[in-house]
C-alpha cells in the first residue's frame, strides 16, 4: 500500500511538473546571425538552433537528413530569404513535412521582408551566372540591414505568439539600441575605409561596402557561382592595377590560393573574412561578427595586416 | 515655395503610382498573399527610405539655400526656386533611377508567377565500343515542370524525349500537409527503391546506369502506383516507405503495366532508411529495401520466361558514406556509394514447349568512389557486378574510371572508360557525355 501511495505521489509529481514546465518555442534558423538575433529577441521563450555553423557557403550548405528532423520539430523557421538558401532549405522543408513552417505557412519567417535589396537583376539569364532574381541576398554583412532583419524576426515571433508580443518588442528595442550604439561607433571608425576599392571572391560584401563607403571592384568568380578561368583572372588583375584596387577579400569558405595569387600580382592587400557569425572563433555573435570584419578591414587599410 | 512643394508632391505621387502599378501587376500575376505582403512591405520600406532620403536632401537644400541667401549677394526670391527645383529634380531622378531596375524586374516576373517552374535537360553521349563501334547518342531531352497544386499538394511531371519517342517518365501528385509526418505520392514516379534507381540517367554520377540496376530493377525504378512515406518522430532520422505498384522498373518487361490485376499481382515495397551523422563532415546513409510481388505469371510477355505463379523477391541494401568538409563543401569531398541487390524468382529453365520452372537466386552489386577535388573536377571509379537472374549464363563484371568536369552548376562534361567482361564479350568502351540544364532547377532531397 505504502509503495502504491509513493508511486502515485511520484507519478503525480512528475505529471504535475511536466504539465507546468514552460514549453519553449522551437526556432530553427538557417544561419547563426539569425539565431543570435532570435535569441536576443525571444529571450527565455525560445530555444534556437542554426542549420549552418558559420563556416559554410550559404549557397552550399550540406543537405543532411538530421536537419529535416530539426525542422520537423520546429515551431518556426527563420531564413535570410532572397533565395539565399535555395540550395538546401526548400528540399529540407519538404523532407521535414512540417506544414507550419512551409513557405507561406505561419511559422515561415523571412528576415528579408524589410530589406531594400541591392543588385536586383534587370535581366534574368543564366549567362549572367547563378543569379538571385530578388537581389543580392548577402545583406547580413551590413548591420543596418541586420536591424531590418531583427525587426522582421520580432514581427514573425509576435505574429505567431501574440501573447508574448510585448516581451518581443521590449527585447527588440533593447537589441536595436545595442546595435545602434555599435553602428554609430562603426560608422565613425570606418572613415579610413571610404573610397577604398575591394575585390572579393563572390559578391557577398556588396552591402558591407555600401554601408561603409567602399567600392566593390569585381569578383574573382567570373559571375556569381561560376569559377574563374585564367583569362578572367588576367583581365581582373589588369583592371585591378589600372583602378588601383586596395583589397582582395577571401571569404573563408572559398579557396585561399587564387585570392593570394591575385593579391600578390596586383599589390592589393589580402583580407580573410567570414560572411556570417561563427565563421571564425572571434565571431561568436552578430555584433562581434560585424566588429571583426570592420576591424580586419581597417587593419588591412591602415597597414597592419 | 509653392512650385517646390508641388514638385515634391508630384515626385511622391509618381513614386506611389509606381508602387501601385507594381502592386497591380502582382495581383494580375496572382502571387500568393504572403508574397504580395512581402513585396508590399519591401515597397513600403523602399518608400520610407526614399522619403527619408528626400527629407535629408530637402534639409541639405534648405541649408544650401540659406547659405546662398546669405550676404554679400542675397539672391532674390525669384532666382531661388528654379535652382532648388533643379536640385530636387536631380535628386528625385537619381533615386528613381536607383530603384527603377528593382521595380522593372519585379514587374517583369509577376505575370508568370502562376506558371509552373519549367526546366529542360539535354543529355548527349558520344561512345565507342571496341566490338560494337562508335555512336553519337542523343540520349534524352527531358522537360520537367513542377508547381504547388493547392495548399495540400504539389505536382510535377517529367517528359522524356529520346530516339524512341516521347514518354511521360514521371507525373505525380505529392501531399504536402498530411498529419503524423506522412507523405503520400500517387501517379507515375520513381519508386523509393534503393538509391541510384531513383536517379534520372543524367543525374547519375557516371555515364551509364550500373548494369546490375538495369538487370535487377529494370533501369530507373519507374512505377505506376501509390507510395506512403513516414518520418518517425524520433531524434534519429528514420523514414519508412510503403508502396504498391503495377510493377517497378521502367524497362521491366516481365510485367504488363497496362492490364488490371488481382491484388496478389501488384508489387509491394517496404523501405526503411536512416542517417548516421559521424561528425560535422562525415555521415552515412543506410537503407534496406524489399520489393515483393506475390504472384508473377500471366503478365509475362512473349516467352513466359519467369514466374509460374510464384512470388518474386527483390532485395536491396544501400549504403552511402559522405565526407563533406563544411567550410569547403563546394571544393572538397568524398563519396562512397554501394548497393547490393538480391533477386529470387522462378525461371523457365526448359523451353517454350516443355517449360521447367526453377527458383533461382541471383546477387549483384555496384560500388563507386568519387572525390571532389575542386568545384569543377570530380574523378571517380565504379565497379559493377551481377549474376544473371536466371543463372543460365555467366556473370558480368565491369570497371569504370571516370572524370567529371562541371563547367558550371548547369553544364557538365564527363569522360568514362569501361572495361566490360561478360559471357562471350570482353571489351573496352569509351564515353564522352555532355549534359546541360536550362531554366528552372531544384536541389531535390532524393537526389542527394
Amino acid at each position: 500500500m505504502k509503495r502504491s501511495v509513493l508511486f502515485i505521489s511520484l507519478l503525480s509529481l512528475f505529471l504535475f511538473s511536466d504539465a507546468h514546465a514552460e514549453e519553449k518555442i522551437k526556432v530553427v534558423t538557417t544561419i547563426p546571425d539569425l539565431a543570435d538575433m532570435t535569441r536576443n529577441i525571444g529571450g527565455n521563450l525560445v530555444e534556437v538552433s542554426s542549420i549552418a555553423t558559420g563556416v559554410e557557403d550559404i549557397h552550399a550548405v550540406p543537405m543532411k537528413p538530421s536537419f529535416a528532423v530539426q525542422l520537423n520539430r520546429a515551431d518556426l523557421v527563420v531564413l535570410l530569404g532572397l533565395e539565399a538558401e535555395h540550395a538546401f532549405l526548400p528540399a529540407l522543408l519538404e523532407a521535414a513535412r512540417n506544414p507550419r513552417i512551409l513557405r507561406d505557412g505561419p511559422g515561415y519567417i523571412d528576415a528579408s521582408v524589410y530589406i531594400t535589396p541591392l543588385e536586383v537583376p534587370v535581366r534574368i539569364d543564366r549567362a549572367l551566372g547563378d543569379q538571385h532574381p530578388m537581389g543580392n541576398p548577402h545583406y547580413n554583412v551590413d548591420p543596418v540591414m541586420g536591424k531590418a532583419a531583427a525587426k522582421a524576426i520580432a514581427d514573425g515571433l509576435s505574429r505567431n505568439y501574440p501573447e508574448h508580443a510585448a516581451t518581443f518588442k521590449q527585447n527588440l528595442d533593447a537589441y536595436l539600441a545595442k546595435l545602434d550604439a555599435a553602428i554609430m561607433r562603426w560608422e565613425a571608425e570606418a572613415a579610413p575605409l571610404k573610397g577604398k576599392k575591394l575585390v572579393s571572391y563572390h559578391p557577398d560584401l556588396v552591402y558591407f561596402a555600401e554601408r561603409f563607403g567602399m567600392e566593390p571592384a569585381g569578383t574573382i568568380e567570373i559571375r556569381a557561382g561560376i569559377d574563374p578561368t585564367p583569362g578572367h583572372i588576367a583581365d581582373l588583375e589588369d583592371r585591378m592595377r589600372r583602378e588601383k584596387v586596395d583589397l582582395v577579400v577571401r571569404e573563408v569558405q572559398y579557396p585561399a590560393g587564387l585570392a593570394e595569387t591575385v593579391a600578390q600580382a596586383t599589390g592589393a592587400k589580402l583580407v580573410e573574412l567570414p560572411v556570417m557569425s561563427g565563421g571564425t572563433p572571434e565571431t561568436r555573435d552578430y555584433i562581434s561578427f560585424i566588429d571583426y570584419n570592420l576591424r580586419t578591414m581597417l587593419k588591412a587599410v591602415q597597414g597592419g595586416a | 515655395m509653392q512650385p517646390r512643394l508641388r514638385h515634391r508632391q508630384l515626385a511622391r505621387a509618381g513614386l506611389a503610382a509606381a508602387v501601385v502599378m507594381s502592386f497591380s501587376a502582382t495581383r494580375v500575376g496572382g502571387q500568393t498573399a504572403q508574397e504580395l505582403q512581402q513585396e508590399l512591405k519591401a515597397m513600403k520600406a523602399q518608400m520610407q527610405e526614399l522619403q527619408e532620403k528626400m527629407k535629408k536632401q530637402e534639409e541639405l537644400i534648405n541649408k544650401l539655400v540659406t547659405q546662398q541667401a546669405a550676404p554679400p549677394t542675397p539672391p532674390t526670391a525669384a532666382e531661388n526656386p528654379p535652382a532648388q527645383e533643379q536640385l530636387e529634380k536631380r535628386v528625385t531622378d537619381n533615386i528613381m533611377q536607383k530603384i527603377q531596375p528593382s521595380l522593372a524586374a519585379a514587374n517583369k516576373t509577376f505575370p508568370s508567377q502562376f506558371n509552373p517552374a519549367i526546366g529542360l535537360i539535354v543529355d548527349t553521349v558520344a561512345s565507342y565500343q571496341e566490338n560494337g563501334g562508335g555512336n553519337f547518342e542523343f540520349r534524352s531531352a527531358e522537360i520537367g515542370i513542377s508547381a504547388n497544386v493547392d495548399p495540400f499538394a504539389r505536382g510535377y511531371a517529367i517528359f522524356n524525349g529520346t530516339n524512341d519517342g516521347v514518354e511521360v517518365e514521371e507525373a505525380a501528385i505529392v501531399t504536402t500537409s498530411l498529419p503524423y509526418n506522412l507523405t503520400v505520392k500517387g501517379g507515375r514516379f520513381f519508386a523509393d527503391f534503393g538509391r541510384l534507381s531513383k536517379f534520372h540517367d543524367h543525374d547519375l554520377p557516371f555515364v551509364n546506369r550500373p548494369q546490375v540496376l538495369d538487370t535487377f530493377v529494370g533501369g530507373e525504378s519507374q512505377a505506376d502506383g501509390l507510395e506512403v512515406n513516414y518520418l518517425a518522430p524520433l531524434e534519429q532520422y528514420l523514414t519508412l516507405t510503403l508502396g504498391a505498384y503495377n510493377k517497378i522498373g521502367a524497362e521491366n518487361e516481365q510485367v504488363d503495366n497496362n492490364r488490371p490485376r488481382a491484388l496478389n499481382r501488384f508489387t509491394y515495397l517496404a523501405h526503411p532508411a536512416t542517417f548516421i551523422n559521424l561528425n560535422d563532415s562525415s555521415s552515412i546513409d543506410l537503407g534496406a529495401n524489399l520489393a515483393y510481388t506475390p504472384k508473377v505469371d500471366d503478365f509475362t510477355t512473349d516467352d513466359m520466361e519467369a514466374g509460374n505463379g510464384k512470388a518474386r523477391y527483390l532485395g536491396d541494401i544501400d549504403i552511402t558514406f559522405r565526407y563533406t568538409p563544411l567550410s569547403q563543401a563546394q571544393y572538397r569531398g568524398l563519396i562512397w556509394g554501394t548497393e547490393v541487390l538480391y533477386n529470387s524468382e522462378n525461371w523457365n529453365t526448359g523451353d517454350e514447349t516443355t517449360p521447367v520452372f526453377r527458383r533461382e537466386d541471383a546477387v549483384g552489386l555496384y560500388s563507386y568512389l568519387e572525390a571532389r577535388l575542386s568545384r569543377r573536377y570530380y574523378p571517380g571509379f565504379m565497379f559493377d557486378y551481377q549474376q544473371a537472374l536466371d543463372r543460365q549464363t555467366g556473370d558480368l563484371i565491369s570497371y569504370s574510371p571516370y572524370f567529371t568536369i562541371w563547367l558550371s552548376e548547369f553544364q557538365r562534361l564527363r569522360l568514362q572508360y569501361t572495361y566490360l567482361t561478360e559471357p562471350a564479350n570482353h571489351e573496352s568502351q569509351f564515353f564522352l557525355q555532355w549534359t546541360a540544364v536550362l531554366g528552372s532547377h531544384v536541389h531535390g532531397f532524393r537526389d542527394r
